[in-house]
């Protein structure tokens, strides 16, 4: 992380009030090109609604967001997506009734920078590190939870997203394809893609992540590498502590 | 008999285009706009209104009714942009009873509820067009070139995002698709083809009044729609052809006229209600949150 570069992404004491409080409360943070950063935090301590008001779903009450030194809090969701910031859903966010390749399609349909004539190939390259090229014909509803996450995950690749904010992209995988989601996501960053993710899964965060945010009733209280969380007192309070850990 | 065939197919071309347009922003988009028929009306009255008023020739007063309905579709595009769902839905039925007040209450422009009569049919070519034949083969050309170009468009990349924003919104946004755009133009496009399918049917009955957009008249291309499976082009032009001939049987039956009506539109909402209720899963999939 050295100084000289500016950051990819700047966040700077944000406010996301909703249903009459503040979800996120005065959080600032930075990130540099090609990190691994692993977000944790208790349930409805405000991880997702972070990444809803990063990603323009949700509007920003007070602070700023700057993404590639430009400010994107007043953008829609959309132009934040062009300018390079993926979004992995909580709930999936694949199109269930769409072929397995017309998804990947799209994804590429929307990068402009890829012309036309290597659509197709493109395609099937990225389904081929995933290893989908076989199930492409099928409806994407069809997939296991593990493929329909690694299928969203190539789709923010392929549209040419530098930073991607995955939400608990392991809930519903399977054992072996979190290691395959896992050896995406490095691969991703090996190629200066920087990755936030928001874990449950303490083991997968620590074999993925340099440095790992803590969330905890929407405030940003510790942010380390995972060593120092680990054994941080504070996070065995307010999350291994908790019922919910 | 033979005339009685020229006239149903000729029902079925009209009918053809303003089922597809449909399909568009309600099968494709999952948009349902309740006032798709008064774009199909508005379509209608600009191609009476400048064709009798304005003496425009026939091609510049279909293309013009095109046009006429596409502007307007400005509006539901602007009710779409603040209402969801079923909000939505209601949002363009209010959007409907304005257009069907104007209809009636706008005389100077309209002639209310006495409607417009003696619309001219084309002249093209020297051929006479009021030989119901002659003017088959011209509808049975447009027809066949507007289907083609929504054909076009629903298997183009903007038809995929179409289905693919109908599907999960948020996740087309976070490809960098303007989601926002992408429904006013499948409005825009929905309403340009089922301006000139009015221009057609006003062209052909040389007659346009309010009472030909009702919302049986709605209710009738939701069927079509409905039936042959929203966002499906070859289920949708079947399903149009056989909705517009299902009721003709009835006319040889020994019903007195005045029964005839109320029956075809029996026979529309019993098919409508069974089918949505036989692929109530399909049509109104459980929402997902994101
Ligand atoms: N639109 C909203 N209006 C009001 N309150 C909201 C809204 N969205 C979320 N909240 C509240 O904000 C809090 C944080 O929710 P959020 O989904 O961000 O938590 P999370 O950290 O992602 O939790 P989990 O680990 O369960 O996914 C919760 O208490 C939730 O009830
Ligand atoms: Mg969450």
């Amino acid at each position: 992380m050295s100084s000289s570069t500016p950051p990819l992404l700047q966040v700077s004491s944000l406010h996301v009030h909703l249903g009459g409080r503040d979800i996120v409360q005065d959080v600032s943070f930075s990130l540099t090109v090609g990190e691994r950063v692993g977000i944790i935090g208790p349930n409805g301590s405000g991880k997702t609604t972070l990444f809803n008001s990063l990603s323009g779903f949700l509007p920003v009450s007070a602070g700023s967001i700057t993404f590639r030194e430009r400010e994107i809090s007043t953008l829609p969701p959309h132009r934040r997506a062009q300018l390079g910031l993926g979004r992995v859903f909580q709930n999936f966010g694949i199109f269930r009734e769409m072929s397995v390749f017309e998804n990947m399609l799209l994804a590429v349909e929307s990068n402009r920078k890829i012309p036309k004539r290597r659509r197709q190939s493109t395609v099937a390259e990225y389904l081929d590190l995933v290893d989908l090229l076989e199930k492409q014909k099928d409806k994407a509803g069809s997939l296991s939870g593990g493929q329909m996450r690694l299928l969203e995950i190539a789709r923010t690749l392929a549209v040419g997203a530098e930073l991607l904010l995955l939400d608990e992209p392991t809930a519903g995988v399977s054992p072996k394809l979190k290691d395959s989601v896992r050896n995406l996501l490095v691969h991703a960053s090996d190629n200066k893609r920087t990755i936030v993710v928001i874990e449950h899964d303490m083991g997968f965060i620590g074999q993925l992540c340099d440095r790992i945010l803590v969330l905890d009733v929407g405030r940003l209280v510790l942010d380390g590498p995972p060593d120092e969380i680990r054994s941080s007192q504070k996070v065995h309070e307010i999350y291994f502590g908790d019922a919910h850990a | 008999m033979e005339e009685y065939c020229i006239h149903l197919a000729i029902l079925c071309c009209i009918y053809l285009i303003l089922a597809h347009s449909f399909n568009i922003s309600f099968g494709l988009a999952g948009l349902l706009n309740l006032a798709h028929i008064a774009t199909y009306a508005i379509g209608a009255y600009t191609y009476s209104i400048l064709t009798i008023d304005y003496g425009y020739h026939f091609v510049a007063a279909f293309l013009l009714s095109g046009v006429g309905a596409a502007l307007f579709s400005v509006f539901v595009g602007a009710i779409a942009a603040r209402l969801r769902g079923d909000y939505f839905a209601l949002g363009s039925l209010g959007f409907y009873f304005v257009v069907s007040a104007l209809l009636i209450n706008w005389r100077e422009v309209t002639r209310g509820v006495l409607g417009i009569a003696g619309v001219p049919r084309p002249e093209l070519l020297e051929i006479d067009f009021y030989e119901n034949r002659n003017f088959l083969v011209l509808a049975v050309i447009l027809c066949l070139g507007c289907l083609a170009c929504m054909y076009l468009l629903q298997v183009s990349p903007f038809g995929r995002l179409l289905r693919a924003q109908s599907e999960n919104e948020f996740a087309a946004m976070s490809l960098g698709r303007d989601v926002a755009r992408a429904r006013n133009l499948s409005f825009l496009i929905s309403s340009a083809f089922a301006g000139f399918s009015g221009a057609i049917f006003a062209s052909y009955l040389n007659y346009v009044d309010p009472s030909s957009f009702s919302l049986t008249e709605m209710i009738l291309v939701l069927s079509m729609v409905v039936v042959g499976r929203p966002g499906s082009f070859w289920g949708v032009t079947l399903s149009t052809i056989f909705l517009v001939l299902l009721p003709e049987p009835l006319r040889f039956l020994d019903f007195p006229p005045s029964a005839i009506g109320p029956l075809r539109q029996i026979v529309y909402s019993a098919i409508l209600v069974g089918v949505v209720y036989w692929r109530k899963e399909a049509l109104f999939p459980r929402r997902r949150v994101v």
